[in-house]
């Protein structure tokens, strides 16, 4: 496989690295200011060039027509809007994931195709909530491109969901619950799985029903 | 028209000029605050620091409003980051957008918003005026 990774910070560096040691993918890091690039060239060599990776000209120079992915990992979020947006639709890479600096600009870049989004704040309060025991909902991933996500759903004490079976409970359209983790492992619900509280449900849901969701899943207290 | 315009260098503070005296509501976005020197001292507009990507700063500016959001800062992908939240986020329904280089210009038209590039008009217009002082 053949990926471009944009920016050479800490975080592009890093990624090199790992990938460096996979035998079977070919990379190339795209580093904007000249100083760092040489720097950068100095360790990995001729994987490291200098240039504009939101520039159609330069990446079509570094092969981007061929590419696989591009991961844009700058620390500003305009660079790596625009170079996963050259990739997919000026060289129609099959895959493009960019990091998000500023949590507010996650959204923008989903709406706009961007496959996947990383963001360091999401990631870390995602954690944080984790390890809050009234935690309600915890997004696991985006699955690309269809406005669904995974969550881990806890149902809490006083919820309306609680001592009630799935098929007696109105979740959102398109709300499918996947699988029930209670103190005796995990099972594959049906119509008859009666949630209780304490429950972990992992479910794909539209983020559009995330209030909803987690209204049913919380507390009288939480669930305004 | 409510208009948002990001970017008060030459063509930002000269175009805001022109809204103003024909009537529209302007506000006019800089990162900095000597840019706003380059208006008249009558300018009848409203001046706000700050970045034209910034949620807080666009709010501020009233882009929920705003009927029109021109993006005339110096980088094209900020112009685009800070064009496609207005477009996307806030529904801001006539958005234009400054994009330096042609290819990146031709892509963002593709991608849904109205571009124009100094470039390829600059070239077009020296090209055209190298002949027509030509003979």
């Amino acid at each position: 496989m053949y990926i471009i990774i944009v920016g050479g910070g800490n975080v592009g560096y890093g990624l090199a690295l790992e990938l460096q040691r996979m035998p079977d993918h070919e990379v190339t890091i795209v580093e904007l200011d000249g100083g760092r690039a040489n720097q950068l060239r100095e360790e990995l060599g001729e994987m490291v060039v200098h240039g504009d990776g939101s520039e159609v000209a330069f990446l079509e120079r570094v092969g981007a027509a061929r590419a696989d992915l591009l991961i844009a990992c700058t620390a500003d979020d305009g660079a790596n809007l625009v170079a996963a947006q050259v990739a997919k639709h000026w060289f129609h890479m099959a895959r493009t994931i960019a990091r998000v600096n500023d949590p507010r600009n996650e959204t923008l870049f989903l709406r706009l195709g961007v496959d996947s989004i990383v963001s360091a704040a999401g990631a870390v309060l995602a954690q944080i909530e984790a390890t809050l025991p009234e935690h309600t909902m915890i997004p696991l991933m985006v699955l690309e491109g269809s406005g669904l996500h995974l969550v881990d759903l806890h149902v809490q004490a006083g919820s309306s969901v609680a001592g009630r079976a799935l098929r007696d409970l109105e979740f959102p359209p398109q709300v499918l619950i996947s699988a029930i983790v209670g103190p005796e492992g995990a099972r594959v619900p049906d119509g008859s799985t009666v949630l209780r509280v304490g429950d972990e449900v992992i479910a794909i849901i539209p983020s559009a029903a995330d209030a909803a969701v987690r209204a049913m899943i919380a507390g009288p207290t939480e669930g305004q | 028209m409510r208009v948002v315009i990001m970017g008060c260098g030459r063509v930002g503070g000269g175009l805001a000029t022109q809204l103003v005296a024909e009537g529209h509501d302007v506000t006019v976005i800089d990162n900095d605050a000597f840019a706003f020197e380059r208006l008249p001292s009558e300018f009848g507009g409203r001046r706000l620091v700050g970045s034209g990507t910034d949620d807080r700063t666009l709010l501020e500016a009233g882009i929920s409003e705003a009927d029109c959001f021109i993006a005339l800062a110096t980088g094209d992908n900020r112009n685009y980051l800070a064009s496609q939240k207005a477009k996307v986020i806030y529904g801001v329904r006539t958005v234009v957008t400054r994009v330096k280089d042609p290819l990146r210009s031709e892509l963002f038209g593709r991608l849904g918003l109205r571009t124009f590039s100094p470039t390829k008009i600059g070239v077009e217009l020296a090209h055209q005026a190298l002949f027509e002082a030509g003979a």
